[in-house]
């Protein structure tokens, strides 16, 4: 009997000696996976894997992996663009970058916003939000790409093309702060009515009931959807990469993650929280160049500048009609990301055969727009052209980063010619004609070329169109 | 009043009390770890075999398939790479076989072990399907590029004429009747990494004509015409049928460049048939045949297990690969086997094959598509 329990006992110890001896690994993780403490000590209770984790944000981090065993970031398309993505990835949650609101706020942006809607209301200064800094964290680049996308509009990713012009300034006019850690500065602050983050940050500080309830904002023209991959940097820890993954995956670990962070399983069948089955709609797509975030990115460094646009607008009696009713209807539905925002400088040169009258105004809410629109209202009409005298005023009142764009449907007949115009040395600011009616393609496309601007032909589209395709341009 | 009394208990007995039920379990649960392959460890000497895996890594990551190599001796050990990759890997020879997904990286490998031992097997196939939801097929449907396969509503299956869906990249989903501003296109893997992109690639030449390239210029010059159509999702992604099948799906990519046997695997895995989720075969399909390629004895041990076990077959079925015998003819037990679970049988080689251009133009023509470094 005694010989039988020991060979049992022997049997009972070879089938334990399997266990694998405890291993540190060190990973590089996105700031806000700081939540996944709890899960990671079950995680090292079950596998023997502790993770020594440091936190940085995720483009920040995706600027090198070097010295980690694992990286654990929230996309890994930062490192894929560099094509310094690790071999080894998998996807162990997701969370999209949405908008939380106040509920006092919610009503302003309509039923299901845009961000088209939400960058109206913010550049009119009717709309503050925080969000994470798009320099340092996946969640603010996200962001930033995502709006971008959107304002594009062209329902494909982002080229370098689509980003020539900046049209993510209205947008950026109602950020109220840029910050590493944007939730712990949201609960310091009472001035600011919405957040953006990834939904599972949002969900987490309603749980908290550190502030009032954040209403979720999934925007209608798409979001952008961190997924969370586990990437083996060190090939050597293949072995404990691989339990670490398939414990993550498990229906077990889901079930915690999706519990205690907010983020959404990838395992298909686990049981969701209510709050975890919103309708996410569409999603944006991901750009596949660097340029592209280099320059939104700079857009980005250079928001709340102040800038300038002088529209020099052709008052010639040919406009009578259609053609003023076309603009003026052009300046009233300038909205979304076009509107004009808080901090710019919008002038308006009225001319005819001289300068009839010259307007600016400094944005700082919507009764600014409604003086702008005061101006364009006005039935002055006179006789004669005097394009290149108008440019040459307008070019005298630029301070800083302007803009000037010209309206004319007609050929230049007093004043000095195009010739003299371009004679004298015109500086860095660049106009955008926007040409219609019987106006002279050839001059108009001297100027812009010689100044850095560029002609835009109002021939097959609306004015409308036209002022909303240079809108942003610099 | 009474005396106290002794129960005199055998010392002998008590520990046999104590001790047989435990044993009986023990043994019990022995006996059928014994009989299911599990314990095989302590008794057998286990063999690990190394391998290279693109998208057909799934089979060999099922449990129910590791616990049957187990119980014939054998753990694989599976490092998940793209097709594409795989070819190129440098330390290929390190590995006992590899298991790509179509011809292309097949050859290569081929090519690279001249001389050396390798084996090819093919156990199975399974046809590349662009993977969609219902409302989305049907708007394809109302813009005449793709038809139902069969009678009746909730089809699972659509034919799409790919020189018709070629034309609607110009347009949008909500040119259809969507809730969706994104413009119609079809997103995959990288074509540079992955076999399900490059057939992608594969899909759209065939909008531009039957007949595949016979001239580098010609490849060139098709690769030129087919580029817009793949760059148009962006940044391309991983392999798209995980996250095609969550309930976010959706919001990853509406059409997702997928295998037929991770759609089937997936719907078998259901209580009830998922009627929203549908697959799209182009008129013209292209089946993937990964060809398990073997480089040493163990590696042939794993390719024969594959042809011959008739566990290991019947579980490849029940994952979603139509199975192939030795003569490469298909075998019926995949339209058996999933007409009995209810689900409709995929209109797999119904309708023409791709032609694909010769593998050393068919990779020029992905370098230049995938813009491939």
């Amino acid at each position: 009997m005694r010989v039988l329990a020991a060979v049992l006992l022997l049997l009972l110890s070879a089938c334990t000696s399997s266990t694998p001896p405890p291993v540190r690994l060190k990973v590089l993780a996105s700031t806000e996976l700081a939540d996944l403490a709890p899960v990671l000590a079950e995680l090292r209770k079950a596998t023997g894997v502790e993770l020594a984790v440091e936190y940085r944000g995720t483009v920040e981090a995706s600027r090198s992996l070097a010295g980690f065993d694992l990286a654990w970031l929230s996309s890994g398309r930062f490192l894929r663009l560099r094509g310094a993505e690790p071999e080894l990835s998998a996807s162990v949650m997701t969370s999209p970058v949405v908008l939380g609101v106040k509920r006092g706020k919610r009503a302003a942006l309509g039923e299901r916003p845009t961000w088209a809607d939400i960058a109206d209301r913010a550049a009119v200064g009717e709309f503050r939000y925080g969000m994470a800094d798009p320099r340092v964290s996946g969640g603010g680049m996200a962001a930033l790409i995502g709006v971008a996308t959107a304002a594009a509009g062209t329902g494909a990713p982002l080229r370098p093309q689509d980003v020539s012009c900046d049209r993510l300034q209205g947008f950026l006019a109602g950020r109220a702060f840029d910050v590493p850690d944007p939730v712990a500065e949201f609960t310091r602050r009472s001035d600011v009515d919405g957040l953006v983050a990834h939904e599972s940050e949002l969900l987490a500080l309603n749980a908290s009931g550190r502030v009032e309830p954040l209403e979720i904002v999934y925007p209608r023209d798409g979001i952008v959807l961190s997924d969370y991959p586990l990437m083996l940097v060190e090939p050597a820890h293949r072995e404990s990469y691989d339990r670490v993954v398939e414990w993550l995956r498990s229906s077990a670990a889901q079930k915690m993650i999706a519990e205690r962070t907010w983020r959404r399983p990838v395992d298909p069948s686990v049981v969701r929280h209510e709050k975890l089955r919103a309708d996410l709609g569409t999603a944006l797509y991901f750009p596949d160049s660097q340029e592209v975030l280099d320059r939104l990115l700079l857009f980005h460094d250079r928001a709340g500048d102040g800038r300038q646009v002088v529209f020099v607008l052709d008052y010639s009696t040919s406009m009578r009609g259609e053609r003023i009713a076309g603009l003026r209807e052009a300046f009233a539905s300038l909205n979304g990301f076009d509107r004009f925002y808080v901090g710019e400088t919008v002038t308006i040169v009225r001319f005819a055969g001289s300068v009839l009258e010259e307007r600016s105004v400094t944005v700082r809410g919507r009764q600014d727009l409604d003086t702008l629109l005061s101006v364009v209202a006005s039935d002055d009409l006179r006789d004669n052209t005097a394009i290149w005298a108008a440019v040459e005023h307008a070019l005298k009142l630029a301070r800083g980063e302007t803009t000037v764009v010209l309206m004319t449907d007609g050929e230049n007949n007093t004043g000095p010619s195009v010739d003299e115009f371009l004679r004298v040395g015109r500086g860095e600011v660049p106009v955008y004609p926007i040409r219609f009616g019987e106006a002279s393609t050839a001059e108009l496309d001297r100027v812009a070329q010689a100044s850095g601007g560029r002609l835009v032909e109002a021939g097959a589209k609306s004015l409308l169109e036209a002022v909303r395709e240079i809108r942003g341009c610099r | 009043m009474r005396e106290p009394e002794f129960k005199v208990v055998d010392p002998r007995r008590r520990f046999l009390l104590w001790f047989v039920p435990p044993l009986a379990v023990f043994v019990a649960g022995l006996v059928v770890l014994l009989v299911s392959g599990h314990i095989t460890g302590p008794f057998r000497p286990v063999t690990v075999v190394r391998a290279l895996f693109a998208s057909k890594r799934d089979f060999f990551q099922d449990e129910q398939v590791k616990r049957i190599l187990m119980a014939r001796g054998y753990q694989v050990h599976v490092t998940p790479i793209g097709s594409r990759d795989l070819a190129d890997k440098p330390d290929l020879d390190s590995y006992h076989f590899v298991f790509p997904s179509g011809h292309v990286a097949n050859e290569h490998v081929k090519s690279r072990r001249a001389g050396k031992h390798v084996v090819p097997y093919r156990p199975f196939f399974t046809p590349v399907v662009l993977a969609t939801f219902r409302e989305y097929a049907d708007a394809l449907v109302r813009a005449k590029a793709a038809i139902p396969h069969g009678q009746g509503p909730n089809q699972l299956y659509y034919d799409l004429d790919m020189a018709a869906f070629k034309e609607l990249s110009k347009t949008r989903w909500s040119d259809w009747g969507l809730s969706n501003g994104n413009r119609v296109i079809a997103q995959s893997p990288d074509p540079c990494k992955a076999y399900s992109g490059a057939t992608l690639v594969g899909f759209f030449a065939t909008a531009f004509g039957d007949e595949p390239p016979q001239t580098v210029e010609a490849a060139e010059q098709l690769a030129l015409e087919v580029k817009p159509f793949v760059d148009a999702q962006g940044q391309a992604g991983e392999d798209m049928a995980p996250k095609y099948f969550v309930p976010e799906g959706r919001t990853h990519a509406v059409i997702a460049v997928i295998y037929e046997h991770q759609y089937i695997a997936y719907q078998l895995r259901q209580k009830t048939v998922d009627t929203e989720r549908v697959l799209l075969y182009p008129t013209k399909q292209h089946q993937s045949t990964p060809e398990l390629i073997s480089f040493t004895p163990e590696g042939d041990r794993i390719g024969e297990l594959m042809m011959n076990d008739p566990e290991l077959r019947r579980r490849a079925v029940e994952l979603g690969f139509h199975s192939l015998s030795w003569n490469g003819e298909s075998a019926d037990d995949f339209g058996t086997y999933i007409a009995s679970r209810g689900l409709p049988k995929p209109p797999a080689g119904d309708a023409g094959r791709v032609q694909l251009p010769k593998a050393e133009l068919f990779e020029r023509m992905l370098d230049i598509v995938g813009d491939c470094k």
